[in-house]
């Protein structure tokens, strides 16, 4: 667990370090800058200095930055100047809406299909199921994503082309506000979906085939239990213990997926701001995106070894 | 459930991926309540055969049939197989499986919940019964298996087979791998467990006395298939097959004072099992017979053996033999009735103080010497007594004798070569040039250079040890079945009698050589041959395996001779006195 | 995984990969516009002189494709051979070296692992401006502590083979036994690493040029996409067929033929999770 922290603490030293070691300091950088969406003005420059704290040397910066963290402070944003914290906080259900419904799916289909994959390997089915989730894997999600939208938004109309919801809907009553929601989510969520649960079902269904092979799963036929016991009680609750460490890993698979399916769909979730804060050139933003990421994938990671260490008792205690 | 046996095992053969064949057409019964020890070395197919009696090898890998309590267990339906498992018949793996995840008790116990719908606490409650009747602590059940010791998880595994109240119980290899003291304890366990329960036992194991304590009855097992089936007492103690003898004498056990001996060449590769007995390349005795027909399981000396000469048999057998020397003054009677059988590759210790006639069976056996009565068989032949006649000279070449003094047995005008050449020459085996090749060979095997300068060297320019071996090497280099050997080491030092007794056993092992070593040391003895005879005032008056001669001596010679066995501490060696001394002088 | 299968899945990767060398060998044949150049009107249709039309300011689209797959070579070779240094030398070196050096890098191991890779390469790539250099060597040291993990258990494998000790016997630094012991035992799964990571980096670039990360000016499938996609439009005409589909179908085809010719050789000698480990990052 400690080292979960001491990520933690070197993700915010990177992130405080990084952009004061790249050549020049970031704001000569951000005006030598020539970009088509580049503007700044005098007083953004003032807002940024004020938040590098640039003048002064680097161990007192990294305190007035610690400092600013622990306020909540991360800056505010150069596009928009508004605080930082709050366009993350404004952006962040969205993403946790996409990931965790994603995340729910895929994971239940996933290890479904899995169990009954694994278990009953070589049928077609297991084959069927097999090839196309490997070949799914590999599809970049960005032009699913995009093959979606043009089939089911622009050919066939059924469902919006971007957005998390239709905008001026608050005048919607409340169950047409779900509807509408849903029906933005669909796409992107499918797209991530797939990919994640593809992932998971190849895991699970390995450690399926490899626990066909077990002595205790022998044993338990010896004792003529039923197919179910010895399917969920023995191979699957045994071959579920590296699929659950491994999808932690997985993560940075959603992240990916996430902030480039954000984009496709023009989501309003955390991969859209981090794609127009790097459009924009919005460090703070990029930073503290960034940041809130980072260390949700990180807890993240940390909460799956804690789940992980209560599901095997041999690693309790 | 009365007018069929328990189980019905035939013709059973399991093929794995169509080239790997684990069980060879194997075939037995076993009545209720009856127990039954499955030995053989590891791979030999003992464990795939325990997963077919409960149906877990199914067509196409399993053919042949067999019946569990008259239901046929092969290609049977799943619904059906399930309900005659545990509850007709209970298997514990090798090495106690446990699911890791769930607890020891909870699957202890899976079978009543899962099968007979118990509740938790009545499946509970039962699974404290059942530890307590395996003598394991109720407390460890509420554990994982991981937190168990090998011990604890075998007991556990005990438990769990009794939990449906089968039938028959099947344990492979229960005892593997626990220290001596919890391994002895847990056979007791398992016996107690067979008589209260009456279920019938079939132990697979390697461990031959664990196997001996637990069942009534033996098979012996060797390329996946039976090769002797009889009375454990029987198999173990008088083993038939020249497997089941290997196997026995290669076991080492607390009594065993001889050096183990391994089993000459290597386990077969059931990828590619010998054709006819499979046992053959191993086999000192085999002919075309072996190599190409297989045996069959047949009755042979009180129980079945699958050889093709009913196993062992014996090779040299005096019966009666008789011999007296007619003195000037008086008769000395040296040998007055003794009967003796050696069989293929046994070793035969002949013990007596001198004079107790044993240089005078030496001879006798080796065919130099006529008895007055009785008679010697090679095989099923007479040996001859005299030097005349084509057949009893390659009779005659089949038995040697190496005598106590190497300086009076090799002609001192002959070179080593020679020497050792010389019954070659004789007997004219094979080309003039591969005759040389066999001596060089020969003499490497025992142990001296075959180059030029030690082929041209006389006796007088050897030493004692190496004139015994070179005396060995002629013995030898005729490929005798039997080898008598007369006092070969009286005239040697301790280390070069240790020499000649490594090489002699090496020898041994390797061409399947019967044995007679005539001796009047018993620590030399025991650490060469299988079985002792003692011989005094030319009778045998003891007769018995080396470690019962020469730890429990039965007879006052025999305790004579141990005792005036060399032993660097008087009491190196412990005499366990069975009758007075004192009998000594009713002699 | 049958044998035939297996050598059925390297033929298809081998030759998808080889399709990609010869068109980045020879793209100056393939097409006669440069990528970079304004070669037309903006937002042409496909033609015969312009074969997937042109971008905004009128840039031939066909020819970044063919120039685009120059890119991504670059990158999967760089990625890949980064990767694999790296996890080498922490990996590999301080498993054979043992004791503390072997405990620190195992340390820095699981530090690296649990450090989440595409956030800091957004981080890292977007403050570094325009460069790409950064970013490849961000693929690569991401690449290193997945690959390190698998290395590393495997040399610990081999440090306990008796030819590995005999050689340290007579005097063998963990240099020599390196070079002469390890990286030959380790071979086939340096090789299998390798490739599959020279696939994920081609992936990871795509990913990142299409969010606009790195140098807007160079021409690769992603930085292809990213202008694609600024047109709010593009898919209310047929336009995304020529702009869109091809770019990114170029981009799966070459992940499929590195991921084919990785899954091609794996059942010949890799452990179980290697490829889930590296696949999970």
């Amino acid at each position: 667990m400690g080292a979960y922290v001491g990520t933690i603490l070197c993700l915010i030293v990177i992130n405080f370090l990084v952009p004061r070691l790249m050549p020049g300091d970031p704001i000569d950088a951000l005006v030598a800058q020539s970009s088509e969406t580049f503007m700044f003005g005098d007083d953004s420059r003032a807002s940024l200095e004020a938040y590098y704290g640039i003048d002064r040397p680097l161990p007192q910066q990294f305190g007035h930055y610690l400092v600013q963290l622990g306020r909540g402070d991360l800056g505010r944003s150069i596009a928009t100047n508004a605080p930082v914290r709050d366009e993350l906080a404004r952006r962040l259900p969205w993403t946790l809406l996409l990931i965790g419904t994603s995340l729910v799916l895929a994971t239940a289909v996933g290890l479904l299909a899995g169990v009954h994959s694994g278990w009953r390997r070589g049928r077609t089915m297991d084959r069927i199921l097999l090839v196309a989730l490997l070949a799914v894997r590999e599809f970049p999600p960005f032009l699913l994503g995009s093959l979606l939208l043009v089939v089911f938004a622009v050919k066939l109309d059924w469902l919006p082309l971007f957005g998390g919801e239709t905008p001026f809907s608050s005048s919607y009553s409340f169950f047409e506000r779900i509807v509408d929601v849903g029906q933005h989510l669909l796409l992107p969520a499918l797209v991530l979906t797939v990919g994640l649960a593809a992932g998971t079902f190849l895991l699970m269904r390995a450690g399926m085939v490899s626990e066909l092979g077990a002595d205790h799963l022998l044993l338990g036929r010896a004792k003529g239990l039923r197919e179910r016991t010895l399917k969920y009680r023995y191979a699957a609750r045994n071959a579920l213990l590296p699929v659950v460490s491994l999808t932690a890993l997985q993560l940075g698979f959603v992240v990916t997926g996430d902030v480039l399916i954000e984009r496709v769909f023009a989501y309003p979730g955390l991969g859209g701001l981090i794609f127009d804060s790097i459009r924009a050139r919005d460090y703070p933003t990029i930073q503290g995106a960034f940041l809130l990421v980072a260390i949700s994938v990180v807890s993240f990671n940390a909460l799956a070894d804690v789940l992980y260490r209560r599901l095997d008792p041999r690693t309790a205690a | 459930m009365s007018n069929h046996s328990l189980l019905e095992v035939d013709q059973l053969r399991v093929r794995f991926g169509g080239e790997v064949d684990a069980v060879r057409s194997v075939s037995f019964t076993l009545e209720a309540g009856d127990s039954l020890a499955i030995v053989g070395e590891s791979g030999s197919g003992k464990s795939t055969l325990a997963l077919c009696l409960l149906g877990l090898i199914q067509p196409p890998e399993a053919s042949g049939r067999v019946r569990l309590a008259g239901q046929e267990m092969l290609g049977q339906s799943a619904a059906v197989l399930r309900s005659r498992r545990w509850s007709t018949a209970a298997l514990a793996l090798q090495g106690s499986p446990f699911n890791p995840v769930v607890r020891v008790g909870d699957q202890v116990a899976e079978p009543l919940r899962d099968r007979r719908g118990a509740s938790r606490s009545e499946a509970r409650r039962r699974a404290g019964e059942l530890a307590a009747e395996v003598a394991l602590d109720p407390a460890l059940l509420d554990r994982y298996p991981h937190q168990l010791s090998g011990g604890e998880r075998r007991r556990a595994s005990l438990a769990m087979t009794l939990a449906l109240d089968p039938a028959l119980v099947i344990l492979d290899e229960p005892t593997a791998g626990l220290d001596p003291a919890s391994r002895a304890e847990l056979v007791e366990r398992i016996r107690a467990l067979t008589e209260q329960r009456g279920f019938a036992l079939i132990v697979i194991s390697h461990d031959l006395p664990d196997a001996a304590r637990l069942a009534a009855r033996t098979i012996v097992f060797y390329a996946g298939t039976a090769i002797e089936d009889g009375v454990t007492a029987r198999v173990m103690l008088e083993p038939a097959h020249p497997y089941s003898w290997a196997l026995i004498n290669a076991f080492p056990v607390m009594s065993t004072v001889k050096d183990l001996r391994p089993i000459r060449g290597v386990p077969p590769d059931p990828r590619a099992v010998p054709s006819g007995c499979a046992f053959h390349p191993r086999c000192t005795r085999a002919d075309d017979r072996c190599t190409e027909l297989r045996p069959e399981l047949a009755e042979s000396r009180g129980r079945l053996v699958a050889c093709h000469f009913g196993g062992l048999k014996d090779l040299l057998v005096a019966t009666n033999v008789a011999k007296t020397f007619r003195g000037a003054g008086h008769d000395v009677h040296a040998l007055c009735g003794v009967s003796l059988a050696v069989h293929e590759g046994e070793s035969v210790g002949v013990i007596g103080p001198s004079g107790s006639g044993k240089s005078t069976l030496a001879r006798i056996l080796a065919g130099h010497l006529a008895p007055d009565s009785g008679r010697v068989l090679l095989g099923d032949t007479a040996l001859p007594t005299s030097w005349r006649g084509g057949t009893a000279k390659q009779l005659r070449r089949r038995i040697q004798l190496v005598m106590q003094d190497p300086i009076d047995a090799l002609s001192p005008r002959l070179t080593v070569e020679q020497l050792v050449r010389e019954p070659l020459d004789v007997g004219r085996d094979g080309e003039p040039d591969e005759r040389g090749r066999v001596v060089a060979d020969m003499l490497e095997r025992v142990g001296l250079p075959s180059s030029g300068s030690f082929l041209s060297a006389r006796p007088h320019e050897l030493s004692g040890g190496q004139l015994q071996r070179v005396a060995l090497a002629r013995a030898l280099v005729m490929r005798p079945k039997v080898l008598v050997a007369d006092e070969p080491t009286a005239m040697l030092d301790a280390s070069e009698q240790a020499r000649l007794l490594v090489i002699l056993r090496e020898r041994q092992v390797e061409m399947g050589l019967g044995l007679v070593l005539v001796s009047h040391d018993m620590a030399l003895v025991r650490k060469m041959v299988d079985r002792i005879v003692v011989l005094d005032g030319g009778e045998i008056v003891e007769e018995g395996s080396s470690e019962q001669v020469s730890l429990r001596p039965a007879s006052i010679t025999a305790r004579r001779l141990v005792e005036a066995a060399p032993a660097l501490i008087a009491t190196s060696v412990r005499v366990h006195p069975t009758a007075p001394i004192d009998e000594w002088s009713s002699r | 995984m049958s044998r035939t299968k297996a050598s059925g899945l390297l033929i298809i990767g081998g030759t998808l990969v080889g399709l990609l060398v010869i068109m980045a060998v020879f793209a100056p044949l393939l097409t006669a516009h440069d990528p970079t150049a304004i070669s037309g009107q903006a937002l042409e249709s496909p033609s015969a002189d312009h074969w997937m039309g042109t971008d905004i300011p009128g840039r031939d689209i066909f020819a970044q494709l063919v120039y685009g797959t120059r890119a991504s070579l670059a990158v999967a070779l760089l990625g890949a051979s980064l990767a694999i240094t790296g996890a080498i030398s922490i990996g590999v070196l301080p498993a054979l070296i043992g004791g503390r050096a072997d405990a620190a890098a195992a340390r820095v191991v699981v530090f690296l692992l649990a450090l989440p890779g595409l956030p800091l390469l957004i981080l890292i790539g977007s403050l570094a401006g325009g460069s790409n250099v950064a970013l490849i060597l961000m693929i690569g040291l991401i690449g290193a502590a997945p690959n390190a993990r698998i290395l590393r258990s495997q040399t610990l494998t081999l440090r306990q083979r008796g030819y590995i000790t005999v050689a340290r016997g007579f005097g063998g630094g963990p240099i020599y036994v390196l070079r002469r012991h390890v990286v030959p035992g380790l071979g086939p799964l340096i090789v299998v690493g390798f490739v599959n990571w020279a696939g994920i980096s081609i992936a990871l670039e795509a990913g990142l040029s299409f969010l606009g990360i790195g140098d807007p000016t160079a021409v690769s499938w992603g930085r292809t996409l990213n202008r694609a996609l600024e047109q709010q439009s593009i898919y209310f005409s047929d336009m995304w067929t020529w702009w869109v589909l091809p770019a990114g179908l170029a981009i799966t085809l070459a992940v499929l033929g590195f991921t084919f010719i990785g899954v091609g050789l794996e059942p010949t000698f890799n452990p179980r999770w290697a490829r889930t480990w590296l696949r999970a990052t």
